[in-house]
Formats: C-alpha cells, sequence, structure tokens
C-alpha cells in the first residue's frame, strides 16, 4: 500500500476546507440526495460524499448507511483522488499496488472498485470527493464516468450556496445589531444635549437676553432635526430590509384623517395655515374603509401635511381628500397651494435625501427622507403614491390603498 | 395620586443633572438621584418615593432587572415606576410595557415637557 499524496498546496486546501464549516456537521438531505443518484447512476452499492481532513477522511453523506463515520487519511482512496485532481477510478483494488494492502481492501468492508469524483472550489481546491464503491471488481462506462463528474459539481455547488447563505445571515445579523446599537449610541448623547437646550432655552434657569436665545433656539431645533434624521434612518432601513411589520386592519379613512390633522393642528396654527378635510361623493356614497396599519399610514398622512404646511403661505389652507376614483381602491390626497414643484425636480422627489430648494427646506427642518419613506410604506400595503402640481398654483400628494371589503 | 418624591434612575449623569433641574425647578418635586439598579433598590427601601424614573439602559442590573428587585422587596406596595429609553423599536416597547409599569417616555425627551408627560402617564 502507498501511503497517500500530500498535494503541494495542502495547508491552503485545508484553510479552503474549514472555511466552508461542513466537517463533523449532521447529515443534509441534499447532499444525500445527489449521494443516492450517484449510486443510482453508477449502479453500486454505495456512494459517498467524503471530505479529507489533515488525517483523516470524513464523510458528510452515504447513499446507505454509513460503515463508519471516518477513515484513516493515509489508507484512503479518496486522499489519492484529491491529490489526482480528476475522477479517480480503480476497477480492481486488489491489482493495484497502492491499495491492495489497504485496511478498506483486505478489511471487514471489502472494497474492490473504488471511482471517485473530486470537489474542486471556485479557487482551485480539492475538498474530497463524490465516490462510488463496490464489493466486486467493475468498471464505469463512459457516460457514467461524466454523469459522477457532473454531480461532484453539484455537491460542490452545494456546498458553495451553503457558505453562501451563512455568510449572508451573519452579515444580515451585524447588520441588524449595528444599526439598533448605533441608534440607541447616538440618543444618549442627544439626551443630554437636548435636554440642556431645552432648559437654556425655556429660561428655566434665568431669563435668556434675546442674542443668546436665538442662538439657543438654532442648537436646539437642530438637535432636534437630528434627533428625527436617526429615526427616520432607523426606519427607512427597517422598511429597506422588509422588516416592517404591518398590522393591518379595516380604517375608516375619515377617522385617520381626522386623527392625523389633530396631531399637526399646532403646527398648522404656529404657520397659520387653516387643515381642512373633504369627501367626494364617490367614497361618501358608501364610506368604504381601507385595508392596513394604522400607525404606519398615520406617519404617512402627517408627513404629507407637514411638507404641505411647509410650504403654504400664511392665511392658506391645506386640505385632505378622500375618495374613490376608480372604485377599487382609495385615494387619500393632500393639497396645497404653495410655489408647486418644477418639472426638473419631480423625477427624483421621492428619492432618499433629495430636498428641492436645499437651503430652504432645511432651514424648515426637513430630513429628506420623508417622502422616501412614505413611498415605502405605501407601496409596502400595497398601494401607489403619486403627485399633481403645477409651478405657481400648488401641489397635491396623493396616495391610493386597497379597500377592505367592508 | 400625589408625587412629591421622585427617584430618578440613570447611569449617565449628565442626563440625570438635566432631567432633575426640569422635575425640580418645573415640576416642582424633589428628586433623588441613583446611578445603578444596585443603588437605586437601595435608595428605594431607605427614600420610599412616590414614582421611579427608571432606565433602561444601564451597565450591569438594567432596567427590568432593577424593576423585578424593586417589585421583590415591596411586599405589595408598588410604586409606580416609569421606563426611560432610547429603545424605540415597537417590539422593544411594548416588551418593556408588557413588565407592568405606568408607562414610557423615549429619549430624547422635551426637558419642558417632562413633568407634564409624567402627569399625563400618572394620571392614565
Amino acid at each position: 500500500m502507498q501511503l497517500s499524496p500530500i498535494p503541494a498546496t495542502e495547508v491552503e486546501r485545508l484553510a479552503a476546507l474549514r472555511r466552508y464549516e461542513l466537517l463533523d456537521t449532521l447529515p443534509e438531505q441534499v447532499y444525500d440526495d445527489l449521494t443516492q443518484l450517484a449510486a443510482y447512476v453508477c449502479r453500486a452499492p454505495m456512494a459517498l460524499v467524503s471530505l479529507v481532513d489533515s488525517s483523516r477522511v470524513w464523510f458528510k453523506s452515504c447513499s446507505s448507511s454509513l460503515p463508519a463515520p471516518e477513515v484513516d487519511r493515509a489508507s484512503a482512496f479518496c486522499a489519492h483522488a484529491v491529490f489526482n485532481g480528476d475522477l479517480l477510478v480503480v476497477p480492481n483494488t486488489t491489482l493495484d499496488e497502492r491499495f491492495a494492502d489497504s485496511p478498506l481492501v483486505t478489511g471487514a468492508l471489502g472494497i474492490r472498485f473504488y471511482a471517485g469524483a473530486p470537489l474542486i472550489t471556485h479557487d482551485g481546491h480539492a475538498l474530497g470527493t463524490l465516490c462510488v464503491i463496490d464489493s466486486r471488481p467493475r468498471k464505469l462506462d463512459r457516460k457514467q464516468a461524466e454523469m459522477l463528474r457532473a454531480l461532484s459539481r453539484q455537491v460542490m455547488s452545494q456546498i458553495e450556496l451553503r457558505l453562501h447563505i451563512h455568510d449572508s445571515q451573519r452579515v444580515e445579523r451585524l447588520k441588524n445589531e449595528f444599526v439598533s446599537v448605533v441608534s440607541h449610541e447616538l440618543r444618549t448623547p442627544l439626551t443630554s444635549i437636548r435636554g440642556s437646550l431645552g432648559l437654556l432655552e425655556g429660561g428655566v434657569l434665568g431669563e435668556v437676553p434675546p442674542p443668546m436665545a436665538r442662538l439657543l433656539e438654532i442648537a436646539r431645533t437642530n438637535t432636534d432635526r437630528l434627533i428625527r434624521l436617526i429615526n427616520d434612518i432607523l426606519d427607512l432601513e427597517k422598511i429597506e430590509a422588509g422588516k416592517l411589520e404591518l398590522h393591518v386592519q379595516p380604517i375608516d379613512p375619515e377617522d385617520l384623517a381626522t386623527i392625523a390633522i389633530t396631531e399637526i393642528q399646532g403646527v398648522a396654527h404656529q404657520a397659520q395655515v387653516r387643515l381642512t378635510c373633504r369627501a367626494d361623493p364617490s367614497w361618501s356614497r358608501s364610506r368604504p374603509h381601507l385595508l392596513g396599519d394604522f400607525d404606519r399610514l398615520l406617519q404617512v398622512l402627517i408627513n404629507l401635511l407637514s411638507n404641505a404646511i411647509k410650504v403654504s403661505p400664511p392665511g392658506e389652507a391645506v386640505e385632505i381628500r378622500i375618495g374613490t376614483p376608480d372604485g377599487g381602491r382609495i385615494r387619500l390626497s393632500v393639497c396645497d397651494r404653495g410655489p408647486g414643484i418644477a418639472e426638473r425636480d419631480l423625477r427624483r422627489i421621492f428619492d432618499k435625501f433629495h430636498q428641492i430648494d436645499s437651503s430652504d427646506s432645511r432651514s424648515r427642518g426637513g430630513t429628506g427622507l420623508g417622502l422616501a419613506i412614505c413611498k415605502a410604506i405605501v407601496e409596502q400595503h400595497g398601494g401607489t403614491i403619486g403627485l399633481e402640481t403645477a409651478e405657481g398654483l400648488g401641489s397635491t400628494f396623493w396616495c391610493e390603498l386597497p379597500l377592505s371589503g367592508i | 395620586m400625589s408625587v412629591r418624591k421622585i427617584l430618578l434612575v440613570d447611569d449617565e449623569a449628565d442626563i440625570r443633572l438635566v432631567a432633575e433641574i426640569s422635575l425640580s425647578n418645573l415640576g416642582g418635586w424633589q428628586v433623588i438621584q441613583a446611578a445603578s439598579g444596585p443603588e437605586a433598590v437601595e435608595l428605594a427601601s431607605r427614600e420610599r418615593p412616590d414614582l421611579i424614573l427608571l432606565d433602561v439602559m444601564m451597565p450591569g442590573m438594567d432596567g427590568p432587572a432593577t424593576l423585578e428587585r424593586l417589585r421583590a422587596q415591596e411586599d405589595g406596595h408598588a410604586t409606580p415606576v416609569i421606563f426611560m429609553t432610547a429603545k424605540v423599536q415597537k417590539t422593544e416597547v411594548d416588551r418593556l410595557l408588557g413588565l407592568g409599569v405606568r408607562g414610557l417616555i423615549p429619549k430624547p425627551f422635551d426637558p419642558m415637557t417632562l413633568p407634564d408627560d409624567i402627569r399625563r402617564i400618572l394620571g392614565a
């Protein structure tokens, strides 16, 4: 018996093997399917997926019951196949001086025939084999040899896929932890900053002279903006990762509108903007409900109202309209009589961080993510969001949402 | 219910200072400070506050663990507890509210409205 030779790149080969984290794992259906196929195609009593470790050959899969979970590398056929780099066929083990004395031949297993196709990684390392064995000497015909090679490529493909999935899951976990930790870490110092500024600005520790008060106001409002930005980023990240859970229920759009108006009333009052709500006859005829997540749709409506108020001149009105234009969906619109939106800005209006007339919008505390979040929420409801606008006349942001059947 | 004395628990000294100014100057309450869960448990038994404002994320004994110890030493009389937290994920918030506290104040909070927010939570 010849001891199995060690490939020149053995160190790298073993590193490659470790990378797949496959050694000593439980059997998996997908590999068992492939060994069953191999045994059938080659008309052999047994097929195995083997991995050649530093001093042992370990079996991931066996088409029938495993004789042993691993064997010594020194006397193993698979070790030779790995060194070979291509299909190794031993038609009669007793006539082959490499194997005639091997325990696998002389012992209880009594292997007389072996054919093993190495499992080769994308970077050229042989991890182990897909092999078939028999207790009598025989050959593989050309087609069987071809099929064994093809199946070995399938096994390798599964191994690569498994690694890819594990890596993706690991990255996903890290990202989630990161976002959550970062968000918390940012909020903690912001609490102290926001708190200090709020107290100073509020004159709690003494009167603040006007020039100082103005600076404090600037610091405080920008801190508020930073806080909103962190909230928006967290929101958007959740939405984009598909982690946004919608708690769907039938919703009366008039309820939604009323509550949204109540929430934003203070801001509207300060801006001297009137808020109204109007129901189209198309809707008020039967007053159908829409299907959605109340909190999230409220978020969308408040966002749109907030934008509308920001662009409205004092004394103007912002209107929410409820309608069912085509009978199949409910359309909620927020209409303002602000300056309207220029043609060139229309295309990117729902993009992240795109702000019209940047200087003005930023001074009013926009984060640039509001519309992107609205769009994501509406689309996750299976709805659509859009905009009609005319420069100098105003804009209408609308969203169409599914009916609830109530 | 009338609140005279508040036990404020947070591991961040800056946040404790800001909250204390808000609670005493604007709220008119007496404020005792604790910088950790164990300190809170000890001060609660000694000072018998009417309300405990409890930070959630603290090293060692966190908010929920501190709450458990506070309840264990109270035998019957449950001092109202309000959590303060920078964690804003809905699942987290729901979990915290399910621990039997009166309410939750998100961080960053507005120091000018903090006393009113507390009164609102207690009044509910």
